[in-house]
């Protein structure tokens, strides 16, 4: 016996050509849904954990978001320096534990290079509160005897495929003009990091006075014309750095995090501002969430047109099904069983159009997963749905089984109207 | 099995009458030939008789209920229950296999499955037998009904029709879309079946030359006085 | 008449606050507080400016800046209620994060006025409660208002503001719901 279920299936299966369409339409609606939430999701998991345990991050007063972008997401453009003395009187503050100076600016094969102090492997925190743990290696040593010394995150040393002792040559700012390298001091790999689903992982690290060397024969962003001075003799000049571009601020007391900010932010040697993470973050989302909004309702107006197209498409064929459903009434099947059978068609056709955008979102992720994450140093996980992705996918199929609804209601009225004479 | 009191019916909206009948009754296991012309109303009388139109005065009465007593989902189970009915074309669902469309007979009534069952072990059993004796090669089984001559979907049907052995089976010009070769044949499944199995025949043509075969004939245009008191 | 002024100052930054509005029920054990309770009875800020006249300086009088500075030297100093040690509090209060992870904030300041990180100056040491939630607390941000159940208590050890701060772990944190205006 063929139930009713089994009727619609059949019945949908005979019209597959222009019901295919729909379904691929509601698939697409679906990809763009799910897609959207699983990236939108990951981001801010990946912001939030890629600094912890740092209460403060100070740099020159320009905007909090922008500061955090660059300095701890290595993202957008440079921001204005700080001076280094400004940094050692933040350090002096009777309530900060510890300071770790950033600086950014150069790059090595589009990855970004780091120059920090050793501080930055035993303060740096990630995640919830893990520290940094190198793979191999040991870090940089901080002195002058490792000058050269770099430490690789995961990422750059597994895609640029450098082990221990590998050579690298950093060039200045993005490095995409020829002539931007520091050729002449090419550094060495002296240790690798563990991935850690961060910026970290995309990051070349040197210690601030390699960073002063390599620049010493440089003025303005281009080296000077007539003056070089080799890797070895750099040692001899004053490398203590000048400038910074951030510095990551450790507190003796959580508590204490308002008066340094305010300390920072009134100090009258340079224009700082001191930000903190979890609040800048915030107010990134609350930029970010009205572009998201008009995204999600970009996608919900998809779903929409394809559910429209679905209506359209099992109306117009309506009248060819006349006789069909005639046949029906005669075997004795009611007007509600024909509204029925089409409510459990368009289902059918919804369910279809949802599981084929479940599989290609999840393809999606699965294939674009790698370039965003060495672009962007954004994780992109590939998990079953979340509380939120079930509710759009139910969100989906309800709105497709209310859609089918309207031929359904549209077969009833005709069924009971033609009774077993068509007029067709 | 099937009686008729005092029946008007009118088209919705319509100023008269299209059918009025004082008085029919047909017996169970009776085999009934009514012919009339084209548009006389045939096919709307036997919508009344199967309970899909519903008369504005009188009664309808098929295996013991009125029609007019039942509300829509019972009428539905009622006809699902005792009729088999046969239209002149289109009676299967083209996309569904000719087993499958012979099912569709039980498929909305747990009695018919029931008594289909009870013949021949399982309902799909029932039908199996049934194709057999309309005469339907075994190799025409799985396929889809549109791919099927005119003629074996016709005889499909009527297997249709039987299955569960309902009380009562009501054919709108079955044999109008087939030709002589194929009519007679088809005459001898349809009437032999329903004798052997004891049904209530009731055969709608405008060719009367059919009507020898059955056990009464009746004209409509005579039957109903509303076409009587048109022309009169 | 200078302990009334703070206390009517600490009030006032309550203010928003004030318990008048519809709330869920405090968690069994958990007394609901005002902020104004962790300042304890006995500190007099205003002690030292007791004998100067505001009136007489102008807004921009160097002295005033000094004298503002060493107003907030002294908030920053303030000392917290020994007695709230160990009490299972009910407080409500805007959120400053401080950790955040997959399952939602681990750390955060409570505060008793919006913007304690932004616009205003911020809050003395005695109206600052260092919180961790016992589970991670998912779908609070920045500068939301809540109420927070959970037992305070007072750091005696002599740390880098030279004076206790209080702590709280979290055993309840619901959103703050305003009455509608009738």
């Amino acid at each position: 016996m063929t139930s009713l279920p089994g009727l619609a299936a059949a019945s949908a299966w005979n019209r597959r050509g222009t019901l295919s369409l729909v379904a691929l339409s509601i698939a697409l609606a679906t990809l763009l849904l799910l897609s959207f939430e699983r990236v939108r999701l990951d981001v801010r998991d990946n912001f939030a954990s890629a600094v912890s345990g740092t209460d403060l991050v100070v740099g020159a007063r320009t905007g909090p978001i922008q500061l955090m972008l660059y300095a701890v997401f290595r993202l957008g453009g440079a921001t204005n320096s700080i001076r280094m003395d400004s940094v050692r009187a933040v350090e002096q503050h009777r309530a900060v534990a510890w300071v770790v100076p950033l600086s950014l600016g150069d790059s090595h094969r589009g990855f970004p290079v780091l120059g920090t102090t050793t501080a930055y492997f035993e303060r740096f925190r990630y995640g919830e509160q893990q520290p940094l743990v190198l793979a191999q290696g040991s870090p940089f040593s901080g002195d002058l005897d490792g000058l050269y010394g770099a430490v690789l995150g995961a990422e750059v040393a597994q895609r640029l495929g450098y082990q221990l002792g590998s050579s690298l040559v950093l060039a200045h700012g993005s490095g995409t003009l020829p002539g931007s390298e520091h050729a002449d001091k090419p550094f060495t790999v002296v240790g690798i990091l563990a991935p850690t689903g961060t910026p970290v992982d995309r990051t070349v690290h040197i210690s601030l006075q390699a960073l002063e060397a390599i620049h010493l024969d440089w003025s303005a962003g281009v080296p000077m014309k007539g003056l070089s001075i080799p890797a070895e003799q750099a040692r001899k000049f004053d490398l203590e750095p000048k400038q910074v571009t951030a510095a990551l601020v450790g507190l003796k007391g959580r508590a204490a995090v308002f008066n340094v900010q305010r300390f920072v932010n009134e100090y009258e040697g340079e224009p700082l501002m001191a930000v903190l993470p979890g609040v800048a973050l915030d107010e990134l989302w609350t930029v970010v969430g009205v572009g998201e909004k008009v995204l999600v309702a970009l996608s919900g107006l998809v779903a929409l047109v394809s559910l429209a197209g679905l209506v359209a498409t099992v109306l117009a064929g309506l009248n060819e099904r006349r006789r069909e459903l005639a046949v029906l009434r005669a075997v004795g099947a009611g007007p509600r069983h024909v509204l029925w059978l089409l409510a459990l068609e368009g289902l059918l056709v919804t369910l279809a159009g949802v599981m084929l955008g479940v599989l290609a979102s999840a393809a999606l992720i699965g294939l674009a997963g790698p370039l965003v994450q060495s672009a962007y140093g954004i994780a992109l996980t590939l998990a079953a749905p979340n509380a939120t992705q079930w509710l759009l996918l139910a969100g989906v199929l309800a709105a497709g089984v209310l859609a089918s609804l309207v031929p359904g209601v549209r077969a009833y009225r005709l069924s009971l109207a033609d009774g077993l004479a068509p007029r067709s | 099995m099937i009686t008729l009191r005092d029946v008007r019916y009118a088209w919705p909206r319509a100023a008269r009458d299209v059918l009025a009948i004082d008085a029919l009754d047909i017996g169970a296991g009776e085999t009934v030939f009514l012919h009339g012309p084209s548009g006389c109303g045939k096919s709307t009388l036997l919508s009344l008789l199967a309970g899909v139109l519903l008369p504005r005065e009188g009664s309808v009465t098929l295996a013991g209920r009125c029609w007019s007593e039942l509300p829509a989902a019972a009428r539905d189970r009622h006809r699902a229950d005792h009729v088999g009915y046969l239209f002149q074309q289109f009676n299967l669902l083209p996309w569904l296999p000719v087993i499958d469309n012979v099912l569709l007979g039980c498929r909305f009534s747990p009695a018919r499955s029931a008594r289909a069952a009870q013949r021949s072990g399982s309902p799909v059993a029932q039908a199996r037998t049934l194709l057999q004796r309309v005469g339907l090669p075994q190799d025409a089984w799985a396929r889809a009904a549109r791919e099927l001559s005119v003629g074996q979907q016709q005889r499909v049907a009527a297997a249709r029709a039987l299955i569960g052995a309902p009380e009562v089976v009501i054919a709108d010009e079955p044999t109008s879309a087939l030709d002589a070769a194929l009519r007679e044949g088809f005459m001898d499944v349809l009437l032999g079946e329903c004798r052997a199995g004891g049904s209530t025949l009731v055969f709608v043509s405008h060719d009367e030359r059919l009507a020898a075969r059955f056990d009464r004939a009746l004209s409509l245009p005579e039957l109903n006085r509303a076409a009587r008191e048109a022309t009169a | 008449m200078n302990r009334r002024l703070i206390l009517m100052m600490a009030l006032a930054l309550a203010a928003p606050l004030a318990p008048a509005q519809d709330k869920p029920a405090a968690r069994p054990g958990h007394t609901e507080i005002t902020w104004d309770e962790l300042v304890p009875a006995d500190w007099d800020p205003l002690k030292q400016f007791k004998d100067m006249n505001f009136g007489v300086l102008s807004d921009a009088d160097p002295r005033a800046a000094a004298m503002l500075k060493k107003m907030r030297e002294v908030w920053d100093n303030a000392p917290v209620n020994n007695q709230m040690d160990g009490r299972a509090i009910r407080i409500p209060g805007y959120i400053v994060p401080l950790e955040e992870g997959k399952n939602g904030m681990t750390e955060f300041l409570l505060v008793p006025y919006f913007g304690a990180c932004i616009h205003s100056p911020p809050p003395p040491a005695n109206q600052i409660i260092h919180v961790k939630p016992k589970s991670p607390a998912k779908g609070f941000k920045s500068m939301d208002k809540v109420w927070v159940d959970g037992t305070l208590r007072t750091l005696r050890s002599d740390t880098f503001m030279g004076v206790s701060s209080y702590r709280m772990e979290a055993v309840g944190i619901e959103r703050y719901v305003e009455k509608p205006a009738k």
